[in-house]
Protein backbone atom coordinates (compact mmCIF):
# COMPACT_ATOMS: atom_id res chain seq x y z
CA UNK A 1 0.00 0.00 0.00
CA UNK A 2 1.57 3.39 -1.22
CA UNK A 3 -0.02 6.41 0.80
CA UNK A 4 2.26 8.91 -0.67
CA UNK A 5 0.97 7.49 -4.81
CA UNK A 6 -2.65 8.03 -3.63
CA UNK A 7 -1.49 11.67 -1.90
CA UNK A 8 0.53 12.35 -5.38
CA UNK A 9 -2.71 10.85 -7.76
CA UNK A 10 -5.35 12.85 -5.93
CA UNK A 11 -5.04 16.52 -7.69
CA UNK A 12 -5.12 14.76 -11.27
CA UNK A 13 -8.42 12.54 -9.95
CA UNK A 14 -9.77 15.69 -8.59
CA UNK A 15 -9.57 17.74 -11.58
CA UNK A 16 -12.27 15.80 -13.55
CA UNK A 17 -14.62 16.57 -10.77
CA UNK A 18 -16.38 19.21 -12.82
CA UNK A 19 -17.42 16.76 -15.23
CA UNK A 20 -18.69 14.70 -12.66
CA UNK A 21 -20.88 17.86 -10.79
CA UNK A 22 -22.31 18.96 -14.41
CA UNK A 23 -23.50 15.66 -14.96
CA UNK A 24 -24.92 15.39 -11.77
CA UNK A 25 -26.68 19.15 -11.20
CA UNK A 26 -27.59 18.92 -14.76
CA UNK A 27 -29.45 15.80 -14.36
CA UNK A 28 -30.52 16.21 -10.77
CA UNK A 29 -32.74 19.47 -12.03
CA UNK A 30 -34.10 18.66 -15.48
CA UNK A 31 -34.76 15.23 -14.04
CA UNK A 32 -36.76 16.42 -11.15
CA UNK A 33 -38.74 18.54 -13.45
CA UNK A 34 -39.45 15.69 -15.79
CA UNK A 35 -40.51 13.84 -12.50
CA UNK A 36 -42.62 16.72 -11.60
CA UNK A 37 -44.76 16.44 -14.84
CA UNK A 38 -44.89 12.51 -14.76
CA UNK A 39 -45.93 13.07 -11.53
CA UNK A 40 -48.59 15.24 -12.43
CA UNK A 41 -49.65 13.48 -15.05
CA UNK A 42 -50.07 10.23 -13.42
CA UNK A 43 -52.27 11.18 -10.67
CA UNK A 44 -54.75 12.97 -13.12
CA UNK A 45 -55.06 9.42 -15.08
CA UNK A 46 -55.64 10.77 -18.09
CA UNK A 47 -57.00 7.45 -20.36
CA UNK A 48 -54.71 6.72 -22.88
CA UNK A 49 -51.20 8.27 -21.54
CA UNK A 50 -51.67 6.65 -18.01
CA UNK A 51 -50.78 3.06 -18.94
CA UNK A 52 -47.84 4.62 -21.07
CA UNK A 53 -46.71 5.85 -18.35
CA UNK A 54 -46.98 3.05 -16.32
CA UNK A 55 -45.29 1.16 -18.78
CA UNK A 56 -42.28 3.80 -18.78
CA UNK A 57 -41.33 3.48 -15.21
CA UNK A 58 -41.51 -0.17 -15.00
CA UNK A 59 -38.89 -0.12 -18.33
CA UNK A 60 -36.40 2.56 -16.09
CA UNK A 61 -37.55 0.24 -13.17
CA UNK A 62 -36.12 -2.91 -14.44
CA UNK A 63 -33.31 -2.08 -16.84
CA UNK A 64 -30.06 -1.50 -15.29
CA UNK A 65 -28.66 2.23 -16.24
CA UNK A 66 -25.66 1.07 -17.34
CA UNK A 67 -27.92 -0.69 -20.20
CA UNK A 68 -29.75 2.39 -20.62
CA UNK A 69 -26.66 4.62 -21.07
CA UNK A 70 -25.52 1.98 -24.05
CA UNK A 71 -28.87 2.39 -25.59
CA UNK A 72 -29.18 6.15 -25.77
CA UNK A 73 -25.31 6.27 -26.84
CA UNK A 74 -25.43 3.89 -29.48
CA UNK A 75 -29.53 4.63 -29.97
CA UNK A 76 -30.18 7.95 -30.52
CA UNK A 77 -28.66 8.89 -33.67
CA UNK A 78 -29.71 6.67 -35.32
CA UNK A 79 -33.13 7.58 -34.09
CA UNK A 80 -32.16 10.81 -35.43
CA UNK A 81 -31.58 9.49 -38.35
CA UNK A 82 -34.81 8.32 -39.27
CA UNK A 83 -35.78 11.75 -38.69
CA UNK A 84 -33.13 12.40 -41.14
CA UNK A 85 -30.84 14.86 -38.93
CA UNK A 86 -27.30 14.25 -38.64
CA UNK A 87 -25.95 13.79 -35.07
CA UNK A 88 -23.68 11.28 -35.60
CA UNK A 89 -20.72 12.63 -33.46
CA UNK A 90 -23.20 12.76 -29.80
CA UNK A 91 -21.13 13.72 -27.30
CA UNK A 92 -20.64 11.18 -24.59
CA UNK A 93 -21.74 13.70 -21.33
CA UNK A 94 -24.85 14.82 -23.29
CA UNK A 95 -25.78 10.99 -23.87
CA UNK A 96 -25.09 10.65 -20.06
CA UNK A 97 -27.12 13.47 -19.15
CA UNK A 98 -30.11 12.35 -21.17
CA UNK A 99 -29.54 8.79 -19.44
CA UNK A 100 -29.96 10.44 -16.02
CA UNK A 101 -32.51 12.79 -17.01
CA UNK A 102 -34.96 10.37 -18.50
CA UNK A 103 -34.10 7.84 -15.54
CA UNK A 104 -34.93 9.97 -13.23
CA UNK A 105 -38.07 11.44 -14.73
CA UNK A 106 -39.36 7.93 -13.61
CA UNK A 107 -37.36 7.29 -10.50
CA UNK A 108 -38.15 10.41 -8.73
CA UNK A 109 -41.81 10.77 -9.93
CA UNK A 110 -42.03 6.92 -7.34
CA UNK A 111 -41.01 9.04 -4.47
CA UNK A 112 -42.83 11.99 -5.33
CA UNK A 113 -46.36 10.20 -6.06
CA UNK A 114 -46.73 8.77 -2.72
CA UNK A 115 -45.82 11.71 -0.73
CA UNK A 116 -48.52 13.57 -2.89
CA UNK A 117 -51.21 10.95 -2.12
CA UNK A 118 -50.14 10.97 1.31
CA UNK A 119 -51.81 14.30 1.84
CA UNK A 120 -55.25 14.37 3.78
CA UNK A 121 -57.82 14.98 1.09
CA UNK A 122 -59.63 17.16 3.66
CA UNK A 123 -56.75 19.27 3.40
CA UNK A 124 -57.40 20.11 -0.60
CA UNK A 125 -60.79 20.86 0.36
CA UNK A 126 -59.97 23.37 2.73
CA UNK A 127 -57.78 25.38 0.59
CA UNK A 128 -60.63 25.17 -2.11
CA UNK A 129 -63.21 26.69 0.24
CA UNK A 130 -60.87 28.81 1.35
CA UNK A 131 -60.46 30.28 -2.33
CA UNK A 132 -56.94 29.68 -3.00
CA UNK A 133 -55.77 29.64 -6.57
CA UNK A 134 -54.63 26.24 -7.68
CA UNK A 135 -50.91 27.66 -7.91
CA UNK A 136 -51.24 29.13 -4.22
CA UNK A 137 -52.78 25.78 -3.38
CA UNK A 138 -49.84 23.88 -4.58
CA UNK A 139 -47.21 26.60 -2.65
CA UNK A 140 -48.71 26.83 0.75
CA UNK A 141 -50.93 23.30 1.24
CA UNK A 142 -49.02 20.65 -1.44
CA UNK A 143 -45.20 21.36 -0.84
CA UNK A 144 -44.89 21.86 2.90
CA UNK A 145 -46.87 18.79 3.11
CA UNK A 146 -44.92 17.01 0.64
CA UNK A 147 -41.39 17.99 1.90
CA UNK A 148 -41.23 16.16 4.83
CA UNK A 149 -42.10 12.89 3.35
CA UNK A 150 -40.31 13.34 0.24
CA UNK A 151 -37.09 14.69 0.95
CA UNK A 152 -35.42 11.82 2.65
CA UNK A 153 -36.10 9.72 -0.75
CA UNK A 154 -34.68 12.47 -3.08
CA UNK A 155 -31.89 12.34 -0.72
CA UNK A 156 -31.08 9.12 -1.52
CA UNK A 157 -32.02 9.53 -5.19
CA UNK A 158 -29.12 12.04 -5.62
CA UNK A 159 -26.89 9.12 -3.27
CA UNK A 160 -27.92 7.12 -6.52
CA UNK A 161 -27.23 9.69 -9.22
CA UNK A 162 -23.70 10.33 -7.92
CA UNK A 163 -23.02 6.57 -7.99
CA UNK A 164 -24.86 6.00 -11.56
CA UNK A 165 -22.40 9.15 -13.07
CA UNK A 166 -19.45 6.67 -12.33
CA UNK A 167 -20.67 4.45 -15.12
CA UNK A 168 -20.23 7.52 -17.83
CA UNK A 169 -16.63 6.52 -18.25
CA UNK A 170 -17.98 3.73 -20.05
CA UNK A 171 -19.24 5.59 -23.00
CA UNK A 172 -15.65 7.29 -23.07
CA UNK A 173 -16.22 10.10 -20.89
CA UNK A 174 -13.12 11.32 -18.97
CA UNK A 175 -14.44 11.69 -15.50
CA UNK A 176 -12.83 10.06 -12.16
CA UNK A 177 -12.60 6.65 -13.13
CA UNK A 178 -11.72 7.70 -17.13
CA UNK A 179 -8.86 9.61 -15.74
CA UNK A 180 -8.14 6.81 -13.26
CA UNK A 181 -7.88 4.38 -16.83
CA UNK A 182 -5.40 7.26 -18.26
CA UNK A 183 -3.18 7.57 -14.66
CA UNK A 184 -3.14 2.97 -15.37
CA UNK A 185 -2.22 3.29 -18.95
CA UNK A 186 0.36 5.50 -18.51
CA UNK A 187 1.73 3.83 -15.74
CA UNK A 188 1.61 0.12 -16.99
CA UNK A 189 -1.12 -1.09 -14.80
CA UNK A 190 0.94 -0.46 -11.38
CA UNK A 191 -1.11 0.24 -8.25
CA UNK A 192 -4.05 -0.23 -9.45
CA UNK A 193 -5.49 -0.51 -5.82
CA UNK A 194 -4.36 2.45 -4.80
CA UNK A 195 -6.17 4.42 -7.60
CA UNK A 196 -9.58 2.99 -6.87
CA UNK A 197 -9.25 3.71 -3.47
CA UNK A 198 -8.67 7.19 -3.60
CA UNK A 199 -11.85 6.95 -6.40
CA UNK A 200 -13.68 5.37 -3.78
CA UNK A 201 -12.47 7.70 -0.86
CA UNK A 202 -13.51 10.70 -3.36
CA UNK A 203 -17.14 9.23 -3.39
CA UNK A 204 -17.17 8.69 -0.19
CA UNK A 205 -16.39 12.53 0.43
CA UNK A 206 -19.02 13.99 -2.12
CA UNK A 207 -21.54 11.32 -1.14
CA UNK A 208 -21.47 12.60 2.83
CA UNK A 209 -21.07 16.06 1.23
CA UNK A 210 -24.85 16.05 -0.09
CA UNK A 211 -26.28 13.99 2.81
CA UNK A 212 -25.43 17.13 4.85
CA UNK A 213 -26.98 19.24 2.33
CA UNK A 214 -30.05 16.92 2.70
CA UNK A 215 -30.17 17.57 6.24
CA UNK A 216 -29.69 21.02 6.05
CA UNK A 217 -33.01 20.93 3.79
CA UNK A 218 -34.59 18.79 6.24
CA UNK A 219 -33.57 21.02 9.21
CA UNK A 220 -35.82 23.76 7.49
CA UNK A 221 -39.12 22.60 6.39
CA UNK A 222 -42.00 23.76 7.60
CA UNK A 223 -42.98 20.94 9.50
CA UNK A 224 -39.26 20.74 11.65
CA UNK A 225 -40.10 24.12 12.55
CA UNK A 226 -43.28 24.12 13.76
CA UNK A 227 -41.90 21.08 15.62
CA UNK A 228 -38.73 22.71 16.97
CA UNK A 229 -41.01 25.83 18.16
CA UNK A 230 -43.03 23.01 19.88
CA UNK A 231 -40.12 21.48 21.89
CA UNK A 232 -38.51 25.47 23.02
CA UNK A 233 -42.92 25.89 23.66
CA UNK A 234 -43.06 22.89 26.35
CA UNK A 235 -39.49 23.54 27.65
CA UNK A 236 -40.06 26.92 28.66
CA UNK A 237 -43.82 25.93 30.31
CA UNK A 238 -45.52 28.38 27.84
CA UNK A 239 -48.59 26.20 28.18
CA UNK A 240 -48.62 22.85 26.90
CA UNK A 241 -48.60 24.16 22.51
CA UNK A 242 -48.58 20.75 22.10
CA UNK A 243 -51.78 18.91 22.91
CA UNK A 244 -53.59 22.11 22.02
CA UNK A 245 -52.39 22.49 18.56
CA UNK A 246 -53.19 18.35 18.27
CA UNK B 1 -30.89 0.76 -39.89
CA UNK B 2 -32.89 -1.18 -37.50
CA UNK B 3 -33.39 -4.56 -37.59
CA UNK B 4 -36.34 -6.39 -36.26
CA UNK B 5 -35.40 -9.70 -37.23
CA UNK B 6 -31.67 -9.47 -36.06
CA UNK B 7 -33.61 -7.81 -32.50
CA UNK B 8 -35.64 -10.90 -32.18
CA UNK B 9 -31.98 -13.70 -33.27
CA UNK B 10 -30.32 -11.40 -30.57
CA UNK B 11 -32.73 -11.40 -27.64
CA UNK B 12 -32.85 -15.39 -28.65
CA UNK B 13 -29.01 -15.59 -27.82
CA UNK B 14 -28.99 -13.24 -25.15
CA UNK B 15 -31.54 -15.16 -23.22
CA UNK B 16 -29.14 -18.00 -23.00
CA UNK B 17 -27.10 -15.52 -20.78
CA UNK B 18 -30.85 -15.20 -17.83
CA UNK B 19 -30.57 -18.46 -15.98
CA UNK B 20 -27.13 -18.07 -14.97
CA UNK B 21 -27.53 -14.37 -14.25
CA UNK B 22 -30.63 -15.09 -11.93
CA UNK B 23 -28.37 -18.20 -10.15
CA UNK B 24 -25.86 -15.80 -9.62
CA UNK B 25 -28.46 -13.42 -8.40
CA UNK B 26 -29.96 -15.19 -5.74
CA UNK B 27 -26.83 -16.76 -4.37
CA UNK B 28 -25.41 -13.27 -4.17
CA UNK B 29 -29.22 -12.78 -2.41
CA UNK B 30 -28.98 -15.28 0.10
CA UNK B 31 -25.79 -14.81 1.39
CA UNK B 32 -26.53 -11.23 1.59
CA UNK B 33 -29.26 -12.09 3.79
CA UNK B 34 -27.15 -14.06 5.80
CA UNK B 35 -24.28 -11.87 6.24
CA UNK B 36 -27.14 -9.16 6.53
CA UNK B 37 -28.69 -11.02 9.70
CA UNK B 38 -25.93 -11.44 11.72
CA UNK B 39 -25.21 -7.61 11.01
CA UNK B 40 -28.32 -6.16 12.52
CA UNK B 41 -27.94 -9.14 15.43
CA UNK B 42 -24.53 -6.98 15.90
CA UNK B 43 -26.49 -3.65 15.74
CA UNK B 44 -29.24 -4.30 18.00
CA UNK B 45 -27.28 -6.47 20.78
CA UNK B 46 -24.82 -3.24 20.32
CA UNK B 47 -21.52 -5.90 19.94
CA UNK B 48 -18.35 -3.24 21.15
CA UNK B 49 -15.95 -2.93 17.90
CA UNK B 50 -17.99 -4.40 15.79
CA UNK B 51 -21.07 -2.23 15.54
CA UNK B 52 -18.22 0.83 15.34
CA UNK B 53 -16.73 -0.86 12.52
CA UNK B 54 -20.17 -1.75 10.63
CA UNK B 55 -21.12 1.76 11.13
CA UNK B 56 -17.90 3.18 9.08
CA UNK B 57 -18.43 -0.20 6.74
CA UNK B 58 -22.39 1.22 6.09
CA UNK B 59 -21.28 4.56 5.77
CA UNK B 60 -18.44 3.94 3.19
CA UNK B 61 -20.36 1.20 1.71
CA UNK B 62 -23.74 3.94 1.06
CA UNK B 63 -20.76 6.64 -0.55
CA UNK B 64 -18.84 4.16 -3.07
CA UNK B 65 -20.65 3.62 -6.55
CA UNK B 66 -20.79 -0.61 -7.15
CA UNK B 67 -18.61 0.21 -10.08
CA UNK B 68 -15.50 1.80 -7.91
CA UNK B 69 -16.19 -1.17 -5.44
CA UNK B 70 -16.07 -4.12 -7.88
CA UNK B 71 -13.02 -2.64 -9.71
CA UNK B 72 -11.76 -2.48 -6.22
CA UNK B 73 -12.17 -5.47 -4.95
CA UNK B 74 -10.99 -7.43 -8.68
CA UNK B 75 -7.73 -5.83 -8.15
CA UNK B 76 -7.35 -5.92 -4.06
CA UNK B 77 -9.43 -9.62 -3.57
CA UNK B 78 -6.14 -11.59 -4.79
CA UNK B 79 -3.99 -10.16 -2.52
CA UNK B 80 -6.38 -10.12 0.51
CA UNK B 81 -6.71 -13.52 -0.22
CA UNK B 82 -2.88 -14.44 -0.81
CA UNK B 83 -1.99 -12.68 2.79
CA UNK B 84 -4.35 -14.31 4.44
CA UNK B 85 -3.46 -17.69 2.84
CA UNK B 86 0.26 -16.64 3.60
CA UNK B 87 -0.67 -16.59 7.43
CA UNK B 88 -2.92 -19.88 7.29
CA UNK B 89 0.20 -21.50 5.08
CA UNK B 90 -1.87 -22.85 2.46
CA UNK B 91 -1.09 -22.78 -1.20
CA UNK B 92 -3.21 -20.15 -2.94
CA UNK B 93 -2.36 -18.40 -6.17
CA UNK B 94 -3.45 -14.94 -6.41
CA UNK B 95 -4.03 -14.85 -10.45
CA UNK B 96 -6.01 -17.66 -10.45
CA UNK B 97 -8.80 -16.30 -8.70
CA UNK B 98 -12.19 -16.31 -10.69
CA UNK B 99 -14.29 -13.52 -11.11
CA UNK B 100 -17.42 -14.75 -10.25
CA UNK B 101 -15.84 -15.26 -6.25
CA UNK B 102 -15.17 -11.46 -6.73
CA UNK B 103 -18.58 -10.31 -8.05
CA UNK B 104 -20.03 -12.51 -5.21
CA UNK B 105 -18.19 -11.26 -2.48
CA UNK B 106 -18.36 -8.07 -3.21
CA UNK B 107 -21.93 -8.08 -4.31
CA UNK B 108 -22.14 -9.74 -1.23
CA UNK B 109 -20.61 -7.09 0.98
CA UNK B 110 -22.24 -4.20 -0.34
CA UNK B 111 -26.19 -5.78 -0.30
CA UNK B 112 -25.58 -6.83 3.02
CA UNK B 113 -25.27 -3.79 4.65
CA UNK B 114 -28.61 -2.41 3.07
CA UNK B 115 -30.28 -6.18 3.80
CA UNK B 116 -29.74 -5.61 7.47
CA UNK B 117 -31.41 -2.43 7.47
CA UNK B 118 -34.46 -4.26 5.64
CA UNK B 119 -34.40 -7.48 8.27
CA UNK B 120 -33.95 -5.14 11.70
CA UNK B 121 -36.79 -3.09 10.06
CA UNK B 122 -39.01 -5.93 9.79
CA UNK B 123 -38.38 -7.64 13.07
CA UNK B 124 -39.01 -4.35 14.90
CA UNK B 125 -42.60 -3.99 12.96
CA UNK B 126 -43.44 -6.98 14.88
CA UNK B 127 -45.81 -6.16 17.72
CA UNK B 128 -44.46 -7.01 21.09
CA UNK B 129 -47.11 -8.42 22.47
CA UNK B 130 -47.05 -11.30 20.07
CA UNK B 131 -43.78 -12.10 21.92
CA UNK B 132 -44.77 -11.69 25.32
CA UNK B 133 -47.83 -13.95 24.22
CA UNK B 134 -45.33 -16.94 22.81
CA UNK B 135 -43.27 -16.04 26.21
CA UNK B 136 -46.44 -16.45 27.97
CA UNK B 137 -47.41 -19.68 26.72
CA UNK B 138 -44.28 -21.32 27.66
CA UNK B 139 -42.06 -21.33 24.40
CA UNK B 140 -38.66 -21.02 24.68
CA UNK B 141 -36.39 -18.35 23.25
CA UNK B 142 -35.86 -20.31 19.83
CA UNK B 143 -39.48 -21.64 19.56
CA UNK B 144 -40.58 -17.58 19.83
CA UNK B 145 -37.51 -16.59 17.11
CA UNK B 146 -38.50 -19.60 14.78
CA UNK B 147 -42.31 -19.89 14.87
CA UNK B 148 -43.64 -16.60 16.05
CA UNK B 149 -41.07 -13.82 14.63
CA UNK B 150 -39.65 -15.42 11.62
CA UNK B 151 -42.90 -15.70 10.08
CA UNK B 152 -44.16 -12.46 10.66
CA UNK B 153 -41.01 -10.60 9.83
CA UNK B 154 -40.83 -12.29 6.45
CA UNK B 155 -44.21 -11.51 5.31
CA UNK B 156 -43.19 -7.42 6.27
CA UNK B 157 -39.74 -8.04 4.75
CA UNK B 158 -40.83 -9.93 1.35
CA UNK B 159 -41.55 -6.85 -0.94
CA UNK B 160 -38.04 -5.85 0.14
CA UNK B 161 -36.34 -9.00 -0.90
CA UNK B 162 -37.85 -9.10 -4.11
CA UNK B 163 -36.58 -5.84 -4.92
CA UNK B 164 -33.25 -6.04 -3.17
CA UNK B 165 -33.14 -9.52 -5.91
CA UNK B 166 -33.85 -6.72 -8.83
CA UNK B 167 -31.48 -4.60 -7.48
CA UNK B 168 -28.67 -7.17 -7.71
CA UNK B 169 -29.62 -8.30 -10.98
CA UNK B 170 -29.10 -4.79 -12.15
CA UNK B 171 -26.14 -4.32 -10.34
CA UNK B 172 -25.13 -7.63 -11.97
CA UNK B 173 -24.42 -5.34 -15.18
CA UNK B 174 -21.58 -4.44 -13.97
CA UNK B 175 -19.63 -7.50 -14.07
CA UNK B 176 -18.49 -7.63 -17.46
CA UNK B 177 -15.93 -4.88 -16.50
CA UNK B 178 -14.26 -7.76 -15.07
CA UNK B 179 -15.01 -10.31 -17.49
CA UNK B 180 -18.52 -12.13 -15.73
CA UNK B 181 -20.76 -13.13 -18.09
CA UNK B 182 -24.14 -11.81 -17.45
CA UNK B 183 -27.24 -10.08 -19.53
CA UNK B 184 -25.75 -7.24 -20.84
CA UNK B 185 -22.23 -9.14 -21.13
CA UNK B 186 -23.84 -11.56 -22.88
CA UNK B 187 -25.81 -8.90 -25.13
CA UNK B 188 -22.35 -7.26 -26.01
CA UNK B 189 -20.85 -10.02 -27.43
CA UNK B 190 -24.17 -10.93 -29.34
CA UNK B 191 -23.33 -7.70 -30.90
CA UNK B 192 -19.77 -7.67 -31.45
CA UNK B 193 -20.51 -10.98 -33.56
CA UNK B 194 -23.53 -9.67 -35.72
CA UNK B 195 -22.05 -5.94 -35.60
CA UNK B 196 -25.47 -4.89 -34.44
CA UNK B 197 -25.39 -3.36 -31.52
CA UNK B 198 -28.08 -1.27 -30.65
CA UNK B 199 -30.71 -4.18 -31.82
CA UNK B 200 -28.80 -6.13 -29.03
CA UNK B 201 -28.71 -3.42 -26.53
CA UNK B 202 -32.53 -3.32 -27.11
CA UNK B 203 -32.99 -7.46 -26.84
CA UNK B 204 -31.19 -7.43 -23.14
CA UNK B 205 -33.36 -4.37 -22.40
CA UNK B 206 -36.81 -6.34 -23.31
CA UNK B 207 -35.42 -9.32 -20.79
CA UNK B 208 -34.75 -7.10 -18.27
CA UNK B 209 -37.74 -5.50 -18.34
CA UNK B 210 -39.68 -9.26 -18.77
CA UNK B 211 -37.84 -10.44 -15.46
CA UNK B 212 -38.65 -6.98 -13.60
CA UNK B 213 -42.28 -7.28 -14.51
CA UNK B 214 -42.48 -10.74 -13.50
CA UNK B 215 -40.59 -10.05 -9.85
CA UNK B 216 -43.01 -7.26 -9.18
CA UNK B 217 -46.03 -9.92 -10.29
CA UNK B 218 -44.06 -12.43 -7.89
CA UNK B 219 -44.16 -9.80 -4.90
CA UNK B 220 -47.49 -8.61 -5.03
CA UNK B 221 -49.42 -12.47 -5.50
CA UNK B 222 -46.94 -13.28 -2.69
CA UNK B 223 -47.44 -10.37 -0.83
CA UNK B 224 -51.11 -10.87 -0.78
CA UNK B 225 -51.22 -14.86 -0.16
CA UNK B 226 -48.73 -14.40 2.47
CA UNK B 227 -50.36 -11.44 4.47
CA UNK B 228 -53.74 -13.78 4.49
CA UNK B 229 -51.79 -17.08 5.85
CA UNK B 230 -50.89 -15.02 8.63
CA UNK B 231 -53.63 -12.70 9.49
Amino acid sequence: MDIGYMVEIFPKLIATLPITLSIIITSAILGLLLSIGVTALRIKKIKFLSPILEAYISFMRSVPILLLLFIVYYGLPVFFSLLNLDINDLSGIVAAMITLIIFNGAYLSEILRPAYLAIDKGQHEAANSLGYTPFAKFRKIVVPQMAPIALPGLGNAVIYLIHDTSLVFTIGVVDILGKANLILASSYGENKVEVYLTIALIYWGLCLLSDRLVKFFENHTYISKIQKRRMFGSKFGKGNIQSHSD
Amino acid sequence: MFDFKVLLESTIDIAAAVPRTLVLAIVILLLSLVVGTVIALIQQFKVPVFSQIIKVLQSFLRGTPNVVLLLLMYYALPEILSFFAGILGIEFDPNNLNPVITVIVTFTISYSVFQSEIIRGSILSIDKGQIEAAQSLGFSSWQTFRRVIVPQALVEAFPDIINSLMVIIKALSLAYLITVVDILAQAKMVGALTYRYLEAFIGAALIYWMIGIILTFVANRFELKLRRGFH
